[in-house]
């Protein structure tokens, strides 16, 4: 028991992102509860009820797996997360319970409960979660860790430089002994610019823009062949009844998948004739349209490591790539951190698995640095689920059991004890 | 017989022994079967022989591995308090049930914390009074320290005073360091010290913080992480060369140190001596030849250390000996120039039928410029001394001159691939002069070679003359050694046949 150190007190971990909101029990190597963020809801008064943000009591939430994924008339979509923070609280103690009480199917009262933050969160955010946590939910000890800390945990390691590329977020943290050094601290939102490309690049596909639809909007289809136009017919009923919110979000998870199972990075730096000799890959859309890719699908990867010029010089303010958040992390980091930041860096994150982004990364820091160590798990689950899993490491260790922010803490010394605890 | 094995049965099957007497009866007291001898056995060689046998051991096997089979164990949850928190909070952990409930929690001995260092207002200000910081932030820097348990890095990326100084003057790191280590400093040593002044001293050397050399350290490995490519390419390569050269010294000293001990043997140490000098009587190599010999003999050089001895007396008085020799143009090397050879016995030869070879590995390519030379290979048509030295001074030139040759071309090959390597970028730096240094060392060779086409003597010379001094001397030492042994050889020759 000690030699592990381990000491599990059934605890929960709680980690929301953008794309989806993982819980479970703290000692787990996965989350049982897996939600996606997004969540849909109905005005009472239908589509053209005032969009003022004052909602009437009486909207209707849909979240978890049924949620937004099941069509429902006049279904909006939101999604709580803005730049990896929680910005829209609205909807939050609804996906928590859902994911706790619907799904862990525990009483929150019952479990201390670790929840994550991305390490550029105000203190604002981080008070308002253990609000939350303590007088809705009812915790009896709650902790907040930061993403960061806690991928380099779930990686085995207490100093490291974490790179992580989420859904809306691609980040660089320098953690040193468990804590992250907050001026080496960089991010951007660049794995959405690679969604938009990928959009641009389906809608300026040879032969027209691709359709994105959904299978919820289509009612039959024929296969056919690849190129040739698809034969399927739309459910106008509900075509009718979709507000835009919903058609944009069916769009982005075609443009998510299309990403997914087609798109890649060069491991060795942009070269339109080595992406040319790339084997093809066929994608087939929900409108049952397939074809094959070539050379487009490593461009909208290519975005996560180098702009093009044109790109660079129509978007002042495009986010920064991969290589100028890790220059950037280094150089404000102190000389004697950057070898040990250098040799243990941490890939962790779902966007980080477009294929090739673990070597192209490699090629990108050795033309820099000599010595450069990158972790990035194979296993998909460490990969998109890391920072949960360094919570449920956190939160099973007998040393860590002192650090909790128990009730009465809370009810004592109110807010500030949230910034005194969670450093 | 039949009566012993009856009894013998009898026993075996540990009935009851009958009352007539046998020869088994002797067994009858019941002293017990040692430990690995069958019964049966026993019963036939009775106690007596057991010395004789080897008692074999019981065999020992691994230990079985207890895996838990004391049944099922028992878990309870229990709620527990963690004694490093100050507030009430209950957690429950599933614990075996034979664990003690009032033990202390097992985690806590993980809960340390390094010694922290306080000073009282008046502490400040008799002694840490500093212009740059005023004591709220060395206050703030203090509960820093103490909140991130001396992480310096921490500390320095958290800091953040309120109401402190502009960006452009932030404290660093070793600023940080510098204020909190010297405050610390201070304290301990005003401060009455309980222990004794070893314990004191290395304290305080474990406070010492040297912060000009920290910053020249930083400095330092900025600019080492600032390289260029280039740059970087260039000192490896650098390495490399450094590296190769020092190889190509050692073994360059190596050779040579062989190449005297060769030559010279427990010599090797002397230096030249004139040849006509008689050799010293107390020569302990000597020694043993005078007693063996007529005393009166002087030791001269015509007896070498070794076998020929069987000799013709030589002249006795070194003047006259001098003369004669002179008259009959007998040359006496220095004994002390003579290497011992190992064969106990040599047969006197001429001089002139033991031609000097080159080198085996250099053998083709010295025969190669010999007959360049128009060098006959074969005999010499007048092999006198001065005739036989000048061969071999020859052989040993074109020997040497093949010899460098080929460190010429290594050394070309050399340049070319490092030049290969350094690529078209190299700037006329450092490297190229380099590159120039060597190739020079190496032309004035290759012109040796072309020019040396008439005169052997010249030739070895300048060859030889791209050597050391010290290489050259050694040459030519083994030019007189090796003739002069040979030269006596066929000066004996000479006086048999005059004797005769």
């Amino acid at each position: 028991m000690v030699q592990y150190g381990g000491d599990e007190v059934s605890a929960l971990v709680l980690d929301i992102g953008t794309s989806s909101t993982r819980a479970g029990y703290a000692g787990d190597d996965t989350p049982k509860a897996i939600i996606p963020t997004t969540y849909g809801f109905v005005r009472d008064g239908g589509p053209d009820a005032p969009m003022d943000g004052t909602d009437a009591p009486s909207t209707k939430m849909y979240v978890g797996q049924h949620g937004p994924s099941v069509w429902r008339a006049n279904m909006e979509i939101g999604n709580p997360m803005q730049d990896g923070m929680i910005a829209d609280w609205k909807p939050i103690p609804a996906l928590i319970g859902h994911a706790l009480r619907d799904v862990l199917r525990v009483n929150p009262e019952e479990h201390p409960v670790l929840v994550t933050e991305p390490a550029w969160n105000t203190p604002e955010n981080r008070e308002r979660m253990a609000e939350l946590m303590f007088e809705e939910f009812h915790v009896p000890a709650f902790y907040i860790a930061n993403t960061g800390v806690l991928n380099a945990f779930a990686a085995g390691k207490g100093s490291a430089l974490v790179v992580d590329i989420g859904r809306s977020t691609a980040s660089v943290t320098p953690v040193v002994d468990g804590f992250v050094l907050r001026k080496g601290l960089a991010h951007s939102g660049l794995p959405q610019l690679v969604h938009a490309q990928a959009r641009n690049i389906l809608q300026g596909a040879a032969g027209g823009p691709i359709r994105l639809l959904s299978h919820q909007l289509i009612a039959s289809k024929t296969p056919v062949e690849p190129r040739a136009a698809p034969i399927f017919t739309l459910r106008e009923d509900r075509l009718a009844q979709t507000p835009a919110s919903l058609l944009r979000h069916y769009e982005s998870i075609a443009a998510d998948e299309w990403l997914q199972s087609v798109a890649g990075v060069l491991d060795q730096g942009w070269n339109e004739q080595a992406a040319a000799s790339r084997p093809l890959k066929q994608h087939e859309f929900a409108t049952g349209f397939n074809t094959y890719f070539a050379g487009e699908r490593f461009a909208a990867g290519e975005l996560l490591f180098s702009h093009t010029r044109e790109l660079a010089a129509a978007n002042p303010q495009l986010p920064h790539t991969l290589p100028a958040l890790l220059s950037r992390a280094l150089a404000a980091t102190d000389q004697d951190m950057r070898g040990v930041l250098l040799t243990n860096i941490v890939l962790t994150g779902g966007g980080s698995m477009l294929a090739g982004v673990g070597e192209r990364l490699l090629t990108e820091l050795q033309r820099n640095v000599p010595h450069v160590k990158i972790h990035a798990p194979g296993n998909p689950t460490e990969r998109r689920y890391g920072g949960w899993l360094g919570g449920s490491i956190l939160a099973s260790l007998g040393t860590f059991h002192q650090l909790w922010i128990s009730r009465e803490e809370w009810q004592e010394h109110g807010k500030s004890i949230v910034g005194q605890r969670c450093k | 017989m039949a009566g012993a094995s009856a009894a013998d049965i009898r026993g075996i099957l540990s009935l009851p022994e009958n009352a007539a007497p046998g020869p088994s009866q002797m067994r009858k007291p019941p002293t017990k079967k040692p430990e690995g001898i069958p019964r049966e056995l026993y019963a036939l060689i009775g106690p007596s022989a057991p010395t004789m046998i080897a008692q074999p051991a019981k065999p020992r096997f691994k230990q079985k591995p207890n895996l838990g089979g004391g049944g099922s164990v028992r878990w309870e949850e229990r709620p527990f308090k963690n004694p490093a928190r100050t507030d009430g909070l209950v957690l429950k952990h599933w614990v075996k049930a034979s664990v003690d409930p009032n033990e202390d929690y097992p985690f806590v001995k993980y809960n340390v914390k390094g010694p922290i260092y306080n000073y009282t207002s008046e502490e400040y200000v008799r002694l840490l009074e500093d212009s740059s910081w005023t004591k709220e932030e060395t206050d703030y820097l203090f509960s820093l320290v103490k909140e991130f348990d001396s992480r310096f890095y921490v500390v320095s990326d958290r800091y953040d005073f309120p109401g402190g100084r502009p960006r452009s003057m932030e404290w660093h790191c070793q600023d940080l360091k510098d204020r909190y280590y010297s405050v610390c400093r201070k304290l301990v040593r005003s401060r009455p010290w309980s222990g004794d002044d070893a314990s004191k001293a290395q304290l305080l050397s474990s406070l010492q913080f040297d912060k000009d050399r920290e910053v020249t350290r930083k400095k330092y490995l900025d600019s080492l992480e600032n390289r260029t490519p280039e740059e970087t390419a260039e000192e490896e390569a650098l390495y490399i060369e450094l590296k190769r050269l020092e190889q190509t010294e050692r073994r360059f000293k190596l050779e040579r140190e062989e190449l005297l001990r060769t030559l010279l043997g427990v010599e090797s140490g002397l230096p030249g001596l004139p040849f006509e000098e008689e050799g010293p009587l107390g020569d302990p190599r000597k020694r043993k030849r005078i007693m063996e010999h007529d005393s009166a003999t002087p030791p001269s050089a015509s007896t070498p250390i070794q076998p020929r001895r069987v000799l013709p007396q030589m002249p006795q008085q070194s003047a006259s000996s001098a003369q004669y020799d002179q008259l009959h143009c007998i040359f006496r090397p220095d004994p002390r120039m003579i290497v011992p050879s190992k064969s106990a016995h040599n047969i006197a030869y001429l001089r002139s039928g033991k031609m000097p070879y080159p080198k085996q590995s250099v053998a083709a390519k010295v025969t190669q410029v010999l007959t360049e030379l128009d060098v006959q290979q074969t005999r010499l048509v007048m092999p006198t001394r001065e005739n036989l030295l000048a061969y071999e001074s020859l052989i040993e030139a074109a020997t040497q001159l093949v010899e460098a040759k080929k460190v010429s071309d290594r050394l070309d090959q050399d340049i070319r691939v490092a030049k290969q390597r350094l690529g078209l970028r190299e700037s006329a730096g450092e490297t190229q002069e380099r590159g120039e240094g060597s190739t020079q060392e190496t032309v004035p060779m290759e012109q040796d070679e072309e020019d040396g086409g008439g005169q052997d003597g010249q030739r070895a010379g300048s060859v030889a003359s791209s050597r050391s001094v010290k290489s050259r001397r050694t040459s030519q030492r083994r030019s007189l050694s090796v003739s002069s042994v040979d030269t006596m050889g066929a000066g004996r020759a000479q006086k048999r046949q005059k004797l005769s």
